[in-house]
C-alpha cells in the first residue's frame, strides 16, 4: 500500500500548493465574475458582467490593441532573435570554436533585466526628446523635438512593442542557438562541395533546420506579450490599454460593480492563454522541439 | 573568400553590441546629468546628486532587503515543494501524471496576476494583504514551475543504482539523500534557485495587488519614479534594480562553481592526486 500511494503523498505538496493559491485563486475570481459576492449579499449566479463586457465598445477596443501589440512584438523578437543567433552562429564558425564563449552571455543580458527597466530603457530611448532624437539632430536629421515620431505612451502601442522586441529577441536565440550549433562544419563543406554560397546555406540548410524552434519559441513570446501587465502598465495610454491593464483599471476603479468585470476580462485572458498554451504545447510535442518539457 | 567572413562577422559583432548595450547609455548617463536639454547628445553637466539619494535613502536598503527576503523564502519553500514531486514524476509509475504537470506547469501559462486578483478578497478576509507572507504565498505560484522543472531535469539523469549500491553499503535514507541524491541534483536545484530569484524579484502587479502599498520590494519603489518622476533618480534606481537581478544570477552561478571546486579537491586527493 505505500509503494503504490509513496508518489502520490510526494506529488501531494506541490499539486495542492498550485490548486490551493493558484486554481482557488482563479476559481474565486470566476465565480465572482458571476456576480458571486457573499459580503455584500450577491450570492446568484448570473452572466451579467460578460453581457456588459462583450456590448462594450472599450472591451473590443483593447481586445484588438492587445492582439496588434502582441502580433508584432512576437514577430519583431522573432527576426531580431534569429538574426542574433545566425550572428552568433557566423561569429563562432569564424572564430573556428564550437562551445559557447562567456561573452555569449552577454546577449543574454536583455533577459535577466527586469521588465520595468527595461521599459524605462524604452522611455529614455524613444520619448520625443529622448536619446535617439538627440542622436538624430546631432547629425542634422530633425531641427526640432516635435518631428520625432510620439513612440512612448502613444495609442499604437510602439513603445510596448519595442521594449518586448529588445527583451524578447534573446529568448528565441536562445532557443535557437543550440539548433544551430548542431549544425555540423561539414554540413557547410558539403554545401560547398555542391556549390552553394553563404546565402543557398543559410537558405536551404539553416532555415529548414530552426523552422519549428523559432516557431514554438515566437508562439512563446506571443502567449507571454498577450498578457503581461508591467510594461503596458508602463509604456501605454489610458484608453486604449490592453486586457491585462484594462482589468487592472476596471478592478481599481472604485465602484464595486466593475470588479465583475474585471475578473471576467481575466476568465477570458485565461481561456485564450490556455487554448493558445494547448496548441503550442501540441505542435512542440509534435516537433519534439521542447525536449525536458515532461 | 577569407577576407569575407571576417568582415562579415565585424560587422555582426558590432551590430550584436549596438543591440545589447548601447540601450543602456542613456540610462547610465541619466543617472549622472545635472541637466541635460535637447538636443544635447551628452549631458552639460554631471552630478551624483541621483546616486547620493538613492545611496542614502534608507528605504532603498529596505526595499532591498525584502525584495531579497522574499525571494529567497519563495525559492526554499519551492525547493522544499519541488525535490519529492519531481521525484515521484522521474522515478515511479504515476497515473494522470499528465494531469500532475498540467498543475504544475499551468502558472507559465496563464498569467498569476489572475489568479492573484481572484483571490485578493479572500487574502483580505484572512488579513494576508499587507503582509510579506501574502506576498510570499503570491509569488509561489509563478516560480513553483521553473523549479519543478529544472529539479526534474537533474533526477532524469540520476540513476537509481547509486542510491542501491549506497543502500548496499548500509546507507540510511538520510545519510543516502544528502551524500548521493543531494549533490547530484544540486546544480539543477540552482538553475532553478537562480530563476525562482529573478521571477520573485521581477514581479510587480502582484506584489501590489496584495501587499498594497505597505510590502515595498524593489519594483513597487521604483515604479513612481519610472512613470514620470525624476529621470536621475529613476534611472538610478533602474540600474540598482538591474544590477541586483544581475548579481542573483551571477552569485547563484558562482556558488555552483565554486562547489564544484571545493567537491573537486577532496577527491583528487583520495585518488592520490596533487591538491
Amino acid at each position: 500500500m505505500w509503494r503504490k500511494s509513496k508518489p502520490y503523498l510526494l506529488l501531494l505538496p506541490a499539486a495542492a500548493t498550485i490548486i490551493l493559491l493558484f486554481f482557488g485563486g482563479i476559481f474565486d475570481g470566476l465565480l465572482k465574475s458571476f456576480g458571486y459576492f457573499p459580503a455584500i449579499g450577491e450570492t446568484e449566479l448570473n452572466l451579467a458582467a460578460y453581457d456588459r463586457l462583450l456590448h462594450s465598445a472599450s472591451f473590443w477596443e483593447s481586445m484588438e490593441l492587445t492582439l496588434r501589440v502582441a502580433a508584432l512584438s512576437s514577430f519583431l523578437s522573432a527576426v531580431i532573435g534569429a538574426l542574433i543567433a545566425v550572428a552568433l552562429f557566423f561569429l563562432n564558425e569564424s572564430m573556428k570554436t564550437n562551445s559557447p564563449k562567456a561573452w555569449h552571455r552577454l546577449f543574454q543580458l536583455p533577459l535577466t533585466i527586469p521588465h520595468l527597466v527595461a521599459g524605462y530603457i524604452v522611455v529614455l530611448l524613444f520619448t520625443q526628446s529622448g536619446f535617439v532624437s538627440r542622436v538624430l539632430a546631432a547629425f542634422g536629421w530633425i531641427d526640432n523635438i516635435t518631428e520625432f515620431p510620439v513612440l512612448v505612451n502613444d495609442p499604437f502601442g510602439w513603445g510596448i512593442i519595442l521594449t518586448y522586441a529588445w527583451k524578447e529577441a534573446p529568448f528565441v536565440s536562445l532557443m535557437l542557438y543550440p539548433v544551430l550549433s548542431r549544425i555540423h562544419g561539414s554540413w557547410r563543406e558539403v554545401s560547398r562541395v555542391f556549390g552553394a554560397g553563404n546565402w543557398q546555406f543559410i537558405r536551404e540548410i539553416v532555415v529548414p533546420a530552426i523552422m519549428p524552434g523559432w516557431a514554438i519559441a515566437t508562439f512563446i513570446v506571443f502567449v507571454f506579450t498577450f498578457s503581461a501587465f508591467e510594461v503596458p502598465y508602463l509604456l501605454g495610454v489610458t484608453y486604449p490599454s490592453v486586457l491585462p491593464v484594462y482589468s487592472y483599471q476596471l478592478y481599481t476603479s472604485g465602484t464595486l460593480s466593475d470588479r465583475p468585470e474585471a475578473l471576467a476580462v481575466n476568465m477570458i485572458l485565461a481561456a485564450i492563454t490556455i487554448l493558445l498554451g494547448l496548441v503550442a504545447y501540441y505542435f512542440s510535442k509534435r516537433w519534439n522541439v521542447l525536449k525536458g518539457w515532461g | 573568400m577569407k577576407k569575407h567572413p571576417q568582415l562579415l562577422s565585424l560587422f555582426a559583432f558590432i551590430a550584436l553590441i549596438i543591440f545589447v548595450v548601447v540601450p543602456f547609455v542613456p540610462l547610465i548617463l541619466s543617472s549622472v546629468s545635472f541637466s541635460w536639454r535637447w538636443p544635447d547628445v551628452l549631458p552639460e553637466s554631471w552630478s551624483f546628486r541621483a546616486w547620493e539619494y538613492v545611496l542614502n535613502d534608507g528605504r532603498t536598503w529596505q526595499a532591498v532587503g525584502i525584495s531579497l527576503w522574499i525571494a529567497l523564502i519563495v525559492t526554499a519553500v519551492n525547493i522544499l515543494l519541488a525535490l519529492p514531486a519531481a521525484n515521484a514524476l522521474v522515478r515511479y509509475p504515476v497515473r494522470g501524471r499528465w494531469l500532475f504537470e498540467a498543475i504544475i506547469f499551468a502558472p507559465i501559462i496563464i498569467p498569476p496576476f489572475i489568479s492573484v486578483m481572484g483571490i485578493h478578497l479572500t487574502f483580505l478576509r484572512l488579513g494576508l494583504t499587507e503582509t510579506v507572507l501574502g506576498v510570499v504565498l503570491a509569488h509561489i505560484a509563478p516560480t513553483l514551475p521553473y523549479m519543478f522543472r529544472a529539479v526534474m531535469i537533474s533526477y532524469q539523469t540520476l540513476s537509481a543504482d547509486w542510491e542501491d549500491q549506497a543502500r548496499m553499503l548500509g546507507a540510511r535514507a538520510l545519510p543516502r539523500f544528502f551524500h548521493v541524491v543531494l549533490p547530484h541534483l544540486l546544480p539543477g536545484i540552482l538553475a532553478g534557485a537562480s530563476l525562482s530569484v529573478l521571477i520573485s524579484l521581477s514581479q510587480y502587479l502582484i506584489t501590489f495587488i496584495i501587499g498594497a502599498g505597505q510590502v515595498v520590494t524593489l519594483p513597487i519603489l521604483l515604479f513612481p519614479f519610472v512613470s514620470g518622476g525624476d529621470p536621475g533618480i529613476a534611472s538610478a534606481y533602474s540600474l540598482l534594480y538591474a544590477a541586483i537581478a544581475i548579481a542573483a544570477l551571477v552569485g547563484m552561478d558562482a556558488a555552483l562553481k565554486r562547489y564544484y571546486q571545493l567537491n573537486k579537491a577532496p577527491q583528487d586527493l583520495a585518488k592520490g592526486g596533487k591538491p
